[in-house]
């Protein structure tokens, strides 16, 4: 891109932050699928701190899109856990283990008191990814988790309802996702440093 | 609380030297004769023993000497109201004499102690109670301190002290200087056992100190409470003493129990169980406070007692220097940390694992674990083939469906995406099932793990959900 001279010395000032060079800054866990990575920034799910699923019924797909990123994470030498706090049924164990997940770094926490069991595990420096699904989180309890997750090093993914795409989050990331032919469409409804967009990713 | 017999050896002489049999106490002919005697005697003594007497008898001289333990671990009582501490191995630790003393002084200052350091143990406790603050390093040096001490201070029985008293001998170094032999006649030979104990001639055989192996300290409440956080608060000083109780052991604890006693209604009681022995006051805090939240009760508390029972010696982590998942850094006690918090408040079966089990059923391929391990070693999984072919949930049972023309209905009609596939026996076990299956996909696009029964009435269930 052609650019006034004037223009790119300014912008080498120090105190200018530019939006895009978050990418170059933080590297991504690779989601496993090389159209979402290249819109997401830092080339995959954030390492560190919360991202929100939006789907408007459950088994939209939004699990299939996790699933390698997470089986990576399990198969890592001295990984830590991956915990699903009140997930609304049960993992079924040997899809799990087919998908690569390594069912040794896997732990299920029981339904009640979602949010809270959601903070505890995310700040305790314990996991490496924690999955939670909640019916209507608060935007205080969100602000809540983000920073719980970013304490503990971890990677905490929520996932909630379509119809609060509207509301404001103070997560990393934030996705919208519905099932389309063969595959996902995935809507970027927040990220930090990259542009929103709407794609279909085969699954 | 079992007295164990430790021999105390506290004198130069080579070992297998029986007392009594030897005259002088350091004649130089002696001396020159027996060169590694000699040597001992010029070197600094092996032992040295801290005498604490404590003129305001404290009640419980036990709970003392528990806390004595954390300057030595060899202490001994001598009711009652002295206390012995073995402090040769602790000089470094406390940098010194000078430290070592400042550290006992102020342990002891709300009782009025006096401090006496001595090679032997009875001339350290003789010293304590002359109130004459000596410290006594070297043996070279030992009589000439004791000579001067009054022999009342050995609390022999009164009759022979007057008899000693008639003959003029009123001083510790009088009562050495008299013959061996006479002595033991006249005034009897525990006396001079006692006396060849403190010049370190005879081994002192001492009881140490056996501190108890349980836990239990109760507490009366000023007046009745029944808010969760003035009881954490009552509790506080039941947990600081559990503290000092497992500091002092090097345990840890892995069960804790809290009863809460009531005017009219039985005790509540409340049970924590730890994943790992903890010795960390405020880890049990947190825990029990997390407890204490889901805890019902009755009626206001009237008192409340702590208890440990499962102690285990417990050896502290060292600390990573990064933190976990930062640089490498490994998880050691967070995850069981974690299993505590949300088995305290959520319930003990609050976490668990998952596994898979040998098994076509889809019911039997899977079984909840224990919770796993803190950190993993970085195994590659096995691949099924079938990978594709079953769903990422199962439904807890299968649940049915309506169906239209053969076909099944959920939010309308469903669309069969797959050939069947059919699974079916386990006789052996009462759970029989004959199945075919199919993925579904509905209206909204969401693809469903479903089946038909193969027996009459052909009925349509959900099993699983592909998410």
């Amino acid at each position: 891109m052609a650019q006034d001279p004037n223009i790119a010395r300014l912008l080498e000032h120090p105190a200018i932050w530019r939006g895009r060079s978050a990418n170059a800054q933080a590297q991504g866990l690779a989601t496993g699928f090389a159209a979402l990575d290249e819109r997401l920034p830092g080339r995959g799910w954030p390492r560190s701190g919360l991202i929100e699923i939006l789907v408007s019924r459950f088994g939209s797909g939004e699990l299939s899109v996790l699933l390698p990123g997470l089986a990576a994470l399990t198969r890592a030498a001295a990984a830590r856990w991956c915990v699903w706090v009140a997930p609304p049924l049960m993992p079924f164990a040997p899809a799990l283990a087919a998908s690569g997940v390594v069912l040794d770094r896997v732990a299920v926490v029981g339904g009640a008191r979602a949010l809270w069991a959601f903070e505890q595990t995310l700040g305790s420096g314990a996991c490496d990814a924690v999955l939670a699904w909640a019916r209507a989180p608060r935007p205080r309890d969100i602000r809540r988790l983000q920073l719980a997750a970013e304490r503990g090093r971890t990677l905490g993914v929520l996932f909630r309802p379509r119809r609060a795409a509207g509301e404001s989050s103070s997560a990393l990331l934030r996705l919208a996702l519905e099932p389309a032919a063969g595959g996902v469409r995935i809507t970027l409804l927040k990220a930090r440093g990259a542009r929103c967009a709407a794609f279909c990713l085969d699954l | 609380m079992g007295a164990r017999l430790v021999p105390v050896r506290g004198g130069p002489l080579p070992e297998g030297r029986r007392p009594g049999t030897a005259h002088a106490p350091q004649s130089p002919a002696a001396a020159a004769l027996r060169t590694v005697a000699a040597t001992a005697v010029a070197c600094p003594a092996r032992e040295l023993w801290a005498g604490v007497h404590l003129p305001l008898a404290p009640p419980q001289l036990g709970l003392l000497a528990e806390r004595a333990q954390r300057f030595s671990p060899r202490v001994s009582l001598a009711p009652p109201d002295g206390l012995l501490l073995e402090v040769r191995g602790s000089l470094q630790l406390f940098e010194g004499l000078p430290g070592l003393r400042a550290a006992l002084a102020s342990e002891y200052a709300p009782f009025k102690a006096q401090l006496a350091f001595a090679p032997t143990a009875l001339a350290a406790l003789l010293g304590a109670r002359a109130g004459t603050a000596f410290e006594i390093v070297e043996f070279a040096q030992l009589i000439g301190q004791l000579a001067p001490l009054p022999l009342t201070l050995l609390r022999w029985p009164q009759e022979t002290l007057e008899r000693l008293k008639r003959l003029g001998v009123r001083s510790v170094g009088a009562a050495l200087r008299l013959p061996r032999g006479g002595f033991a006649r006249r005034f009897g030979a525990a006396q001079l056992a006692a006396l060849d104990m403190l010049t370190g001639r005879a081994a002192d055989m001492r009881a140490a100190f056996q501190p108890r192996a349980r836990f239990r300290r109760r507490r009366e409440l000023d007046c009745e409470l029944s808010d969760h956080g003035r009881l954490l608060a009552a509790l506080a000083p039941l947990l600081a003493a559990l503290g000092s109780f497992l500091t002092a052991r090097q345990y840890g604890v892995t069960e804790l129990e809290c009863s809460f006693a009531h005017r009219h209604s039985p005790a509540t009681r409340c049970l924590l169980r730890l994943a790992a022995p903890c010795a960390e006051v405020e880890r049990l805090r947190e825990l029990l406070a997390e407890q204490l939240q889901a805890l019902q009760l009755p009626e206001a508390v009237r008192s409340c007692e702590l208890r440990a029972q499962a102690l285990v010696p417990y050896q502290p982590d060292s600390r990573c220097l990064w933190q976990p998942g930062e640089q490498g850094g490994s998880v050691r006690c967070e995850s069981s940390g974690l299993i505590e918090r949300l088995q305290a408040r959520l319930g003990p079966d609050a976490v668990h694992g998952l596994m898979v089990r040998e098994g076509h059923r889809p019911e039997h391929a899977w079984s909840v674990s224990p919770p796993p391990p803190a950190t993993g070693a970085g195994a590659s999984p096995a691949q099924g083939c079938l990978s594709r072919r079953r769903p990422l949930w199962l439904l807890a049972s299968p649940q049915p469906l309506a169906s239209e023309d053969g076909l099944p209905l959920r939010r309308g009609p469903l669309r069969l995406t797959s050939e069947p596939e059919r699974i079916e026996s386990g006789w052996w076990d009462g759970a029989d099932i004959v199945r075919d299956y199919y993925t579904a996909v509905d209206i909204h696009g969401v693809r469903l793990w479903v089946f038909r029964e193969r027996a009459a009435p052909h009925g349509w269930f959900l099993h699983g959900v592909f998410g």
